[in-house]
């Protein structure tokens, strides 16, 4: 369980104060698959990188399953980042000398897990992915969903209780974004937390729950968005799903617009920006 | 994370800049090859300039060395002979003295028709073939009936033979046995022709053996020059050989005018220009490894600027500030190790064939490979530990960043 309160987290630039996260709180349970949207620099990634432990936060208090994070000492929280957690990169972050294989066995090496078990281990994540067939290609020989595709054999193979992933469908095309997301709607179901980032609403919509972050605050992506307009992206996604065919993302825009029409004032807030 | 990993991790990093990494070790294999080869090249010429200077075959020499006492009260007894043949006679009477080994040189001109040569003309006694084992290529040795007799037989070296007659059209060496040669003006017969010598120092020399009585009569001359005694085991050699000294200076009423060649001096003087000579090296290696350290230290910085995002993400997949510091510094060990592996392997090499041409004993010795391995691994670790901690150092979230 993930529980975040008043936390803040500010940046010295030229001698001032610039505060990117103003007050945070959020409590993500076990289980659950939580989207973070919000407009580019808004502080999404910072707060993804304080979840990951990669970050600390200036001020608040973060509990991770119960415990004070900064509690810890730099080796646990390595410790952490190494067992609980799971990362996926927009632009997948694979060694490029290391093929495939090699390149999920790394949490495992942190871990100090044994050279047989490893592969073993690592050779079932590739296959849970879809890619035992490409596990001694190099990063430069895989496409870019093939890539993102190591990169979640990678982020699970130590099987953590949570998955962050930053934008992880950022560089890739529509169709392959849709498999990538299908895979962790299935770790979802498996019971890992997943929390994503993301600008797209309708990657958004595999989530049960999206929180959007603006100006360093967090809102209910419902209140802000309209919660019909996500509703109604909820079931395109869901009936497209049956029909095994889907139709281009929905920008966020869109949803914008959409909301516009139904409710003035939310177009007005929007216009802020 | 074994130390095996980190191992296995820095060897597939070095090897994908294959070029760079051997670039990067060649000071290390300078320094370290330079002063392998240069300690052990010193250690063996050492042993052979030791050798060369105690005498073959455990013999001591005897000097006929006034002191300068002795020729201002008889400026005289410097054109005294040094050693007669009584003298010999009567050091053989020690007990400790094995043989006495006399010899009497001198340079002179040696014709044979035509053709003439100056040369080392060395009469000798029977002990001296016994003890210096004079190697025959051709013919015969110099036999105790010659010693005997005084017989007018010459063994000559190779050099003097070529000298001779080397304008003839080649000629089988078993030929010219039997030919009568002049050394100063006195005919002589080629009875032996010696073993070409190849010794680093000595291109052996023009020279000719002949009995000592046949030196005596060819040049008139009864003096012997030199003089080195054999004990009957090296232990007593010092004392047999200060015996001989006494007996001498008590016979022919001298202070101390006969002497014994100080070995031990001579070794140490020889010691200490090798060490000094080895010091001078080994410091221009030392400073070749420092300027290889060097080197290795800024490839690794290189490396950590250009591996910042695979630091960033083997930081956000759980490794420890600790391990990117292990893994960095076993890297920039690894790199100087396989350096001074090399450097240790050509410095052997060099060593190995220096020796062999100079016809001594190679001296690469255990203590200094296990050396020159720890000393390599070092300067892995103190150039290392500043990339490394510079990599350790880093902010995940900046490194993932990097472009
Ligand atoms: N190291 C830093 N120093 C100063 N400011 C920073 C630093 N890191 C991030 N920021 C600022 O914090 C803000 C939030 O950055 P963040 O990367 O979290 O945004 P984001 O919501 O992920 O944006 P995007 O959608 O474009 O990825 C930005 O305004 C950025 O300029
Ligand atoms: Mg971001």
């Amino acid at each position: 369980m993930i529980e975040l309160h008043n936390i803040v987290k500010s940046y010295l630039v030229a001698g001032e104060d610039l505060v990117v996260l103003k007050d945070i709180h959020l409590t993500i349970e076990q289980g659950e698959f939580v989207a973070i949207m919000g407009p580019s620099g808004s502080g999404k990634s910072t707060l993804m990188n304080i979840i990951g432990c990669l970050d600390k936060p200036t001020s608040g208090e973060y509990h991770l399953q119960k415990k004070l994070v900064s509690d810890y000492n730099e080796k646990e929280l390595a410790g952490v980042r190494n067992q609980s957690i799971g990362f996926v990169f927009q632009q997948f972050q694979l060694l490029p000398r290391l093929t495939a294989l090699q390149n999920v066995e790394l949490p495992m090496i942190y871990a100090g897990i044994g050279k047989k078990e490893r592969i073993e281990r690592a050779e079932d994540a590739l296959d849970k992915v879809g890619l035992k067939d490409r596990m001694n290609h190099l990063p430069n020989e895989l496409s870019g969903g093939q890539k993102q595709r190591v990169a979640i054999a990678r982020s699970i193979v130590n099987e953590p209780s949570i998955i962050l992933a930053d934008e992880p469908t950022g560089a890739l095309d529509t169709k392959t974004g849709e498999q990538i997301m299908d895979m962790f709607t299935l770790l979802n179901k498996e019971g890992t937390t997943v929390i994503l980032v993301t600008h797209e609403a309708e990657v958004a919509s595999y989530a049960e729950r999206t929180v959007f972050v603006r100006d360093g605050e967090l809102t209910s992506a419902d209140e802000v968005v309209g919660h019909e307009a996500l509703e109604k992206l909820r079931t395109k996604h869901d009936s497209a799903e049956q029909n095994n065919e889907r139709g281009n993302f929905v920008n966020l825009e869109d949803v914008f617009e959409e909301t516009e029409t139904d409710d003035g004032t939310k177009g007005e807030e929007e216009a802020t920006h | 994370m074994s130390i095996f990993e980190s191992i296995k991790m820095a060897f597939s990093s070095l090897f994908a800049h294959k070029l760079r990494s051997i670039l990067t070790m060649l000071g290390i294999i300078i320094g370290v090859g330079s002063v392998i080869a240069v300690v052990a090249i010193g250690q063996g010429g050492e042993a052979v300039l030791k050798s060369m200077f105690s005498g073959e075959a455990n013999t001591i020499e005897l000097m006929y060395m006034p002191s300068d006492e002795e020729i201002e009260a008889d400026p005289s007894i410097l054109y005294e002979d040094a050693f007669t043949q009584t003298d010999i006679d009567m050091i053989e009477s020690i007990p400790e003295i094995e043989k006495v080994v006399s010899s009497s040189t001198e340079s002179t001109n040696v014709r044979y028709q035509q053709e003439s040569t100056e040369s080392m003309v060395i009469g000798i006694n029977q002990a001296y073939i016994d003890v210096h084992g004079l190697e025959i290529a051709h013919g015969r040795n110099l036999v105790a009936a010659d010693f005997l007799g005084g017989s007018r037989a010459a063994i000559v070296s190779e050099e003097m033979k070529d000298e001779l007659f080397e304008d003839g059209e080649e000629k089988d060496a078993s030929e010219l046995l039997g030919t009568v040669v002049y050394m100063n003006n006195q005919p002589i017969e080629i009875v032996g022709i010696l073993e070409a010598e190849d010794n680093f120092f000595g291109l052996s020399m023009n020279s000719a053996y002949i009995p000592m009585n046949t030196w005596q009569t060819v040049f008139a001359d009864t003096a012997i020059t030199e003089v080195s005694i054999k004990a009957n085991s090296a232990d007593e050699l010092e004392i047999a050989g200060e015996k001989a000294a006494a007996m001498l200076n008590t016979f022919h009423e001298k202070d101390d005018a006969y002497q014994i060649l100080n070995m031990e001096e001579i070794a140490d003087g020889i010691g200490k220009i090798t060490r000094i000579m080895t010091i001078i090296i080994s410091s221009i290696a030392g400073v070749s490894l420092l300027v290889g350290g060097i080197g290795v230290m800024n490839i690794m910085l290189v490396s950590v600027t250009e591996r910042t995002r695979e630091i960033g993400v083997r930081m956000s997949l759980g490794a420890t500030r600790g391990q990117i510091l292990f893994q960095f510094l076993v890297e920039a060990m690894t790199l100087t190790l396989i350096g001074g592996l090399i450097g240790m392997a050509l410095g052997s090499g060099t060593a190995l064939l220096v020796s062999h041409f100079a016809g001594w004993q190679p001296l690469v010795s255990l203590p200094v490979i296990v050396g020159g391995i720890l000393f390599s691994m070092l300067i892995g670790v103190v150039f290392g530990l500043l990339p490394a901690n510079k990599a350790s150092r880093l902010d995940p979230i900046e490194s993932l960043r990097y472009e």
